[in-house]
């Protein structure tokens, strides 16, 4: 009997490319976003480095030559920028406690109402100022503080009687009045926003710590600070560090409401930055890059400074 | 015991009442400004100089008026509009993609990606970029352009509204993903079949952040465009100075009115969507 004898048969598997190479190609998904991120927020931020480092002046047939530290010698010892950045850091520090305290009661009051119907009410008339464009609210405001048609000083003077025309506050026109105005009319504006923040921080509460802690007789004071508080830590941490950023980097209010008046508290580091970069002379966009990386290199040291004093304790 | 219940039960009556009157003063804080302007653009010229609240005379026609009178309004009400639907259309669409990307597909370099992102929020980026924009903006030929505009509009809240995409997108089940990829779906087919439908209130937030950015937006439109024609309501309207002629302040409220409509609109509109949108994740970005 013959012996047969089978071939084992080949069998060509289809071509699989590395795994490295197709995740490779998942970043399709993210070019259009890079492009955008890369061209016109990357790329400009060094640009700005670079040219803070030359004597770069728009206007001027001139080339820039490199001066190295040269423009920072000069911004270290100018009067201006750190009277610049002392007044945007008095901004600050009036409109950071209020724009971090009043939404969070807010939202704690609003967390408690029962009725669904009127909670929804609520959130949304407390949302309103957050979908209006904010140049829009530096406008309003501008208004509502204008001597002659305001409607604050008309309450404050005919209605209230609290001042007389002749000792009715002046709230405009580079007054000490006007920062604690922008204060003012920034906490209304993101009221809405916030309070949302801290609702849905709420929202995130297991109820049973509430419960719990009543059991053990706290009041409501006492809910607040040893439960409420210390489980919003988070929420509290990211809004603290991103509003203190937005807070010293104003610029559109203060271009709004006092132009390029330097004896006005609104003429911050960012305004004077603008000034020199598209007003003054030649547009000295050099010395100007330089002090917008000053201030910027100021905001990172406290903001690092702040992340750390909120890092995650656990 | 019967004295106790009473008490108490009006203990519990009185905070009720207190909390409501604290939330409502807050509510009228938040309306009064709004309904002054309104108030302001339904007034007669007169009434309008003697600083009283409510108008002793009604006159509606300033609407009318600022559109047929102010010779560039129509146009640059059009300008707005188109600035602000690109603005949206493209920062969405980015977003959408990126978010995607970053929480489901094997990404090398991801986390570089992320950290850039959330640098940004902290770094004042408009401020400091603002020389090199206007310097790319003119190599590119776009300085006094209306549509210029819109390169560095997208870039405004691109980071934020990744981060909130890719929040949604965390939302949705890996299982969910698995199983498209099993029945054979590639990375685009998961994306628009499987994923699209469920991001729909986290996708409202991102337009609705993007649409009020876009619209209300004054330092980029202020510093980049000169002529009246090519530039977008809210420059026109914070550099008028009221009280003369075609910008008697009735007329500048009611361009006012017309400036904050649309994102009141827009947010009325959606509002069910965007609360949604906010408690699944949009705040955890």
């Amino acid at each position: 009997m013959a012996t047969l004898t089978s071939k084992p048969k080949l069998q060509a598997l289809p071509y699989r490319p590395p795994a490295v190479l197709r995740n490779l190609t998942n970043w399709v998904f993210m070019v259009p976003a890079l492009f955008f991120f890369l061209g016109y927020m990357v790329y400009p931020i060094l640009r700005v480095l670079f040219i803070s480092f030359t004597n770069y002046k728009y206007l001027s047939t001139e080339p820039a030559q490199w001066v190295g530290l040269q423009n920072y010698v000069d911004a270290l010892q100018d009067p201006v920028m750190y009277a610049g950045l002392w007044r945007a850091t008095q901004f600050t520090l009036m409109f950071l406690p209020g724009t971090i305290i009043i939404p969070l009661l807010l939202a704690v009051l609003v967390d408690r109402v029962q009725h669904r119907g009127l909670a929804t009410f609520y959130r949304i008339i407390i949302l309103i100022p957050a979908v209006i464009p904010g140049p829009m609210i530096f406008v309003l405001w501008k208004w509502l503080y204008n001597f002659q048609i305001g409607p604050i000083n008309y309450i404050l003077v005919e209605v209230l009687h609290l001042f007389t025309p002749q000792t009715a506050p002046q709230w405009l026109g580079g007054t000490p009045l006007t920062l604690p105005a922008v204060a003012i009319f920034e906490v209304w504006w993101g009221l809405g926003y916030h309070t949302m923040f801290f609702l849905a921080g709420l929202a995130a509460i297991p109820k049973e710590l509430y419960e719990a802690a009543r059991i053990d007789g706290a009041n409501e004071w006492k809910l607040l600070l040893h439960v409420t508080i210390p489980r919003l830590r988070p929420v509290l941490a990211v809004l603290v560090v991103l509003r203190f950023g937005s807070a010293m980097a104003v610029i559109d209010e203060f271009l709004i409401f006092g132009g390029f008046n330097r004896a006005s508290p609104t003429y911050t580091w960012t305004v004077y930055m603008y000034d020199l970069a598209f007003k003054i002379g030649e547009w000295l966009q050099g010395y100007a890059a330089a002090i917008g990386w000053i201030g910027a290199m100021a905001m990172m040291v406290v903001v690092a400074g702040l992340l750390y004093v909120f890092r995650p304790q656990d | 015991m019967t004295v106790s219940h009473a008490h108490l039960r009006r203990r519990r009556q009185i905070a009720t009442l207190a909390k409501h009157l604290v939330i409502n003063f807050f509510v009228l804080i938040i309306l009064l400004p709004l309904a002054w302007v309104f108030l302001l653009s339904i007034k007669s010229i007169p009434d309008a100089y003697t600083g009283a609240l409510w108008p002793e005379q009604f006159d509606f026609t300033h609407y009318a008026y600022v559109l047929e009178k102010i010779e560039t309004l129509p146009r640059n009400l059009w300008n707005s509009v188109y600035v602000t639907l690109a603005t949206v259309f493209i920062t969405s669409l980015c977003a959408v993609l990126g978010g995607y990307a970053l929480v489901h597909l094997e990404l090398p370099g991801r986390r570089l990606v992320l950290f850039g992102l959330i640098a940004s929020l902290y770094f004042p980026v408009r401020v400091v970029s603002l020389i090199s924009i206007f310097e790319i903006q003119r190599t590119l030929g776009l300085i006094n352009t209306t549509s210029g505009l819109i390169l560095p509009y997208v870039t405004l809240n691109l980071a934020i509204s990744i981060l909130i995409m890719r929040s949604i997108f965390e939302q949705i089940p890996r299982e969910l993903i698995d199983a498209a990829r099993i029945d054979g779906c590639g990375p685009w087919r998961t994306l628009v079949s499987v994923t699209l439908p469920l991001i729909t209130n986290g996708l409202v937030v991102v337009l609705i952040v993007n649409f009020v950015t876009a619209w209300g937006e004054y330092l980029l439109a202020a510093t980049l465009t000169n002529d009246q024609i090519v530039r977008t309501l809210p420059v026109v309207l914070a550099s008028a100075h009221g009280g003369m002629g075609q910008w008697a302040w009735p007329r500048i409220a009611a361009v006012y009115v017309i400036v904050i409509a649309p994102g009141i609109l827009v947010f009325a509109l959606a509002q069910k969507f965007f609360f949604q949108g906010l408690l699944e994740g949009a705040l955890k970005a």
